[in-house]
Formats: C-alpha cells, structure tokens, sequence
C-alpha cells in the first residue's frame, strides 16, 4: 500500500499551489559543456555571479566558483550523475541559504539544511544566506562572560568565553572531539544554543555523537550538521558555513550560542579538491592560495555583538550575543607547523593543545598545559576559578621544570620534593572522565583542596577517589554552600571559611 | 586543453577586423559561412585532420572546394588556419565571428519556440516588444515545438524568458516536491 505523505494534505496543496509563482521572467541560461569529479563547466551563462546558485536539470544545484571568460566553472551539490553533457543550466539569481530558527534544534540536518534523521521535515520560519560578512568592529563588545566547558583543566588554565574562538589541536586519537562534545553538553540548561558541524566523518562516528548527546540530554539544545566521508567534497566544503548561518541567528536574536567544527583539516582538503579540479594554482602542500581566507571568514563570524547591533538586526532590546567557536584541527604526527594547523593558531584566540604521550600516560584530557593559551578568556573567568586557578598554571610549569631535573639528581631538598610532590597531585587532580563535566562549585572545591594542602597527605593514587569522594559528600551535605557558589561565582572570606570547613569536616568524618 | 571559443577568438577578431577596414562585413560572413559548411561535411573533416597531408595540402583542399567564392584575404585566412593546424575551429569562429557582427550592427538574435505556428501580427507584436526591452535590433526566427504544450520560449543568447505550460508545469511539480 501507498503511504500517505504529511504534506499530502489537499489544504496544504491548495495553498502551495496559491503561492505558487508562475510568472514568465527572464533567466540567464547556458550549457554544460563537461562533468567531471563533481565539477561542470558551463557556456553561457554570461550574467552569473560569484557564489551564485546554478540550477541544472531535474533539479539538482551548483554553485558557480569559477568566472572564466568563455566558461563557468561550478560545483555540483550532492550526486552529480544526473547531469550530463548538453544539458542546460539557469542562473537562480540566489546565493545559497539554509534554513535557520529554534525548528533546527534537536535535528541532524545535512550542509543544505535538509533533514536527515528520518524526523520529517523541519518548518523553519526562516533561510539565511551561508555566506555573511562578520559584524564589524562597531557592532562588537569584549568578551566578558565564561563558556564553561566543565573540564577543571580547561576552566582553570584555559578559560573560554562567550564569543571566543578557542582551537582544540591535537594527532588523531587524542580525545578532541571527547573535549567538544563534553562541552556541548555541559552548556545544557545554561541556555546556550550548541551547533556541531561534523566535516568528513564516518557515519558511525556522526551517529555515536548523536546517540551520547541523546543519552545526557544534550540534543534538544544542539543542531548537528553532518557532510560525512561519503558526501561530495562540494557538502563538505560547504557544512561550515552552514552551521555558521544557524548559529548566526541566535547571535542575531541577542543568544549566546557554540558552534564547534570537527574538523577543519577535512574541510581544507575538501576545498582543495575542489580548486585543484578547478584549475585554480597549487600553492603549498597543493592547497589554493586562499585557504587562509577559507578559514579566516569562517571564525571571524564568531564574536559578540553588543545590544545596539542585537537591536539594529531583531529588535530585541538590551541582550548582546555570542557566538564561541571550537574549530577543531587534527595534526600529522604532531606537527603544529603545517601549513593549515599554522594558519588557524595564527586565526584563533587560543588553542588547546592535545598530546598522544599524555594521552597514552593516562592524562586525560591530555592537555598540554604548557603550550595551551587561552587569549582573551581570562577576562571571562568566574571570579572563583580565576583565583583559585592561577595557583594550578604555576604549579604545573614548576614541577615540569623539575620534574626533568629531578630525574638527574637522587637526594632533592625539602622544598624542591614538596613541588614535585605537589605537582604530581594536582596532575593527578587534573584528570576527568569523559562525558562528566563539572560545575563551578565542584571544580572551585577541587582545587582549593588542592591550593589549601588538603591532598598533601593524600597518596597519589587515591587522587581521584578523594575527589570523588568530595564532590558527592559537598553535594549532599554542603547543597547550599555549592548552589551559593554556582550561581554567583564569587569568592570571598565568606566562602573560603566554607569550603575549608567543608574540608575539614570530611577529612574528619569520611573515607576513601 | 583550452576552450574551443578561447582558441576562436583571435582569429574571429581579426577576420572582423580586417572586414571592417576592408568594408566588407556581409562578404567575410558569406565567405567564412561556406567554409565552414564544407569543414564540417564529414569527408572532408576526414581531409582535414589527416596526419599524411601537410597543413598547406589541407587548406588548399579547402581553398579549391570553395573556389571563387572566397577572395584573397578570405583564401589567406584559410591557409593561416591551416598553417597554425587550426582548420577545424572554423564553426566556432563563425559563431564568434557572427557575435561580433551582430554588436557591431547593434541586432540581436532572437529564436522563438513556440507550441503553435506564430502569426505575422504575433511576430511583429513579438518582436516589437523585444527591441523595446533589449534595446536593440531583432532577427526573430521561429520554430514549433508542440512539446511545450501552449506558450513560447524565447532565446536571445544567454537569455532566456520560458512562457511555455511546459516550464510552468515543471515549476509546479518542482514546488509540489519541495
């Protein structure tokens, strides 16, 4: 039997059909002249544009990237075996959009926009342009709100904030898509709208992310746009821009939203493709000459506007907006100095630098605290971890210093062992599981035992047990004291006399 | 490999060039249309890509099969063709060639397609409100296609203005998908 459409619905049809424009106007028409690896040449076409949609037969688009003078060179959208040789293409007059709203939310959609989650179609009130210049410097406010990622080690040493634009880099197997998942989910409740733009991925990989953010309810607050490895490199070149558009508009409506791009690397090589199909001149490592622009224009429209801005675009009075960006860069055997890894540090506010040695020793994350700088988010931080947090920074930089030191010398003075021992606590301190953010209070906790010498006579090994042990006593016993601190985020004599109570009381009372 | 029409260009320039010093556009476009005529007969595109004769062989093969219709220059620009091995782009010199022409003479090119036979009124009704919107001298030709059911389609270049039940049938559809 025929299964019934929703869209099927004669009132539906009637007023499509109403709506329907069937005016005769002029279109600029050409030829395709050839159809190779995704990439038609057109005759004709004289009065095209950059960036402009091009429609084929049998409805199926491209986009014009090349303006030759006796030809158009242009990328097809998708599945490109339709079209063939004679055929003829239209100019659109259009340049590419994507639907955007509050509809996208929850929903795995494709480069295009369209839905691929078996769902239904998504009625989104609007589309917007893929391509957009970043607000310019009248529009913009200085980044003063933190974007907690719920990792003590970023929050403290890192910090990130709403508007920010902080690069996760690492080898592969590393655990950086692990760091901005965990960051997705720890934005539930906060009201921070997250975009995850999933660029040459396999399908499994895109479904598992899916599956975790379903299961800590992180789903109904994140748009996932997935160009996954089997998709043509046009879709892959294109899911950034996407996903940029979507978060745009809750920027635009005076929300803070994350959008985080795994991974920029796929997306360059996808250009790539694409210009060396075109003919355009290999540059170094055969990428086009304007791979820094690729993705100079992309993380540009990440920022804060302020509330005029936010006004003068949706009329929503008094917010500001955000858009914190996490583009992710995978390296080849660690080497930060290739062409791409270089363009997007040199791009960014900072990055977090991932380490194969530390993964593999059991730091996890295996953050390298030393190289990852964070530019601007220090003026973001919740005052607790700020405070808190500087101790940590210098502790590690010491016992780094020593620790290669100390392996030459066999008997160290007093001083010098307590540093070490201190450092290999707050290493020990460092790590967190996966998919367990946690909140200002329970980090602020941590390491003021950590600062207070509350994990001195703590065995290394017992670390973790301890906080653990900590957190879920604080949480059942000191409710109030730790909302206190999560909401406001102060620190103060009040709270230190607190937390150190805390403390004490459970160093007295409880095991572990 | 270069573009057929970027190859073209050059020599259509010249030709145009050198009809218009000599005066003679309507003979350059006479003598260049009949030798692409013969060009593209198939025995004789068979003469021009044959790897045993020379260059001169071919253009000359050329040149004779033409006979008085071409003049002196129009037999130079034949052998500079052949010369540069280029014979075979005569079509597309034509069509750049008659480009030029059609700018020069400020006229345009105009094919209407339509379902029914157009009457003369049509025509000049047609045509009338194409100078109007192009701004410039139309040459209509008309075909009939009854495939696009009612309606017209009309081609001047690049440009096209689909009035055809057909285009607007597709469009339906298209919406209907969406």
């Amino acid at each position: 039997m025929q299964q019934l459409n929703p869209s099927e619905i004669s009132e539906i049809i009637k007023k499509r059909i109403d709506n329907l424009d069937v005016t005769s106007q002029a279109q600029n028409e050409g030829t395709v002249v050839s159809v190779f690896d995704g990439i038609v040449r057109i005759h004709g076409l004289a009065d095209v544009m950059y960036g402009e949609m091009i429609e084929f037969e049998g409805g199926k688009y491209g986009l014009a990237l090349n303006l030759e003078r006796d030809s158009v060179g242009a990328v097809v959208l998708g599945d490109y075996k339709t079209i063939a040789e004679g055929q003829t293409a239209k100019c659109t007059g259009r340049i590419l959009e994507v639907p955007v709203g509050e509809a996208m939310l929850g929903r795995v959609v494709d480069a295009l926009g369209t839905p691929i989650d078996g769902k239904g179609p998504i009625e989104a009130e609007r589309t917007a342009p893929i391509e957009r210049v970043a607000p310019g410097v009248i529009s913009r406010q200085s980044v003063d709100q933190p974007l907690e990622t719920g990792y003590k080690a970023v929050d403290s040493m890192v910090p990130v904030g709403r508007g920010q634009r902080e690069l996760i880099i690492g080898d592969r197997q590393t655990g950086k898509s692990a760091m901005a998942i965990d960051a997705i989910i720890n934005q539930k409740g906060t009201g921070v709208k997250c975009i995850y733009v999933a660029i040459g991925q396999k399908q499994s990989s895109i479904a598992a992310v899916v599956r975790k953010l379903e299961e800590h309810g992180a789903m109904e607050h994140t748009i996932i746009v997935a160009a996954g490895a089997s998709e043509s490199a046009s879709m892959l070149y294109l899911a950034p821009y996407a996903g940029c558009a979507m978060g745009e508009y809750f920027l635009d409506k005076g929300e803070d939203a994350l959008i985080v791009y795994d991974d920029l690397t796929k997306q360059a090589w996808a250009y790539r493709q694409i210009s060396l199909l075109l003919k355009r001149p290999p540059g170094r490592e055969a990428y086009p000459g304007d791979v820094f622009y690729l993705h100079s224009r992309l993380l540009e429209r990440a920022c804060r506007v302020n509330p005029d801005y936010v006004k003068k675009i949706s009329g929503v009075e008094g917010k500001t907006g955000s858009l914190t960006a996490l583009p992710i860069i995978e390296t080849q055997g660690g080497d930060v100095s290739a062409f791409v890894p270089t363009n997007v540090i040199s791009i960014t506010d900072g990055q977090i630098f991932l380490e194969t040695s530390l993964f593999n020793a059991g730091v996890r994350p295996a953050m390298n605290a030393g190289i990852s700088v964070s530019r601007v988010g220090g003026a973001a931080q919740t005052k607790i971890i700020k405070k808190l947090g500087g101790g940590i920074r210098l502790a590690l930089a010491q016992y780094r210093e020593l620790a290669a030191f100390a392996q030459f010398a066999s008997d160290l003075d007093d001083v010098t062992r307590a540093q070490l021992e201190f450092g290999q606590r707050v290493t020990e301190l460092m790590k967190q599981k996966q998919y367990d953010p946690m909140s200002t209070a329970e980090m602020g906790l941590s390491i003021f035992a950590a600062n207070e010498g509350f994990l001195d006579d703590v065995e290394v090994s017992k670390i973790g047990d301890f906080e653990a042990a900590l957190l879920s006593y604080a949480n059942s016993e000191f409710a109030d004291l730790m909302a206190q601190i999560n909401v406001k985020g102060d620190y103060n004599k009040d709270i230190a006399a607190g937390l150190k109570e805390l403390l004490e009381k459970f160093k007295a009372t409880q095991a572990w | 490999m270069a573009e057929l029409t970027t190859l073209a260009r050059p020599y259509a320039k010249a030709a145009f060039a050198e009809a218009i010093e000599q005066n003679a556009l309507v003979q350059w476009s006479d003598m260049l249309s009949i030798a692409t005529q013969f060009a593209t007969d198939d025995e004789l595109a068979k003469v021009l890509v044959h790897p045993s004769l020379t260059a001169e062989q071919q253009a000359t093969a050329l040149t004779d099969l033409c006979g008085d219709k071409l003049n002196q220059s129009g037999k130079n620009f034949l052998m500079i063709l052949g010369e540069n091995k280029r014979l075979t782009l005569l079509p597309q010199i034509v069509e750049a060639f008659e480009e030029l022409k059609a700018a020069q003479e400020h006229a345009i090119d105009v094919t209407v397609t339509s379902a029914f036979e157009l009457t003369d009124a049509q025509q000049e009704t047609l045509s009338l409100a194409l100078k109007n919107k192009l701004q410039c001298d139309v040459r209509l030709t008309s075909e009939v296609d009854q495939s696009l059911v009612g309606g017209a389609i009309i081609r001047a270049g690049d440009l096209v203005i689909d009035g055809s039940v057909r285009g607007k049938l597709a469009k339906l559809a298209e919406a209907m998908d969406t």
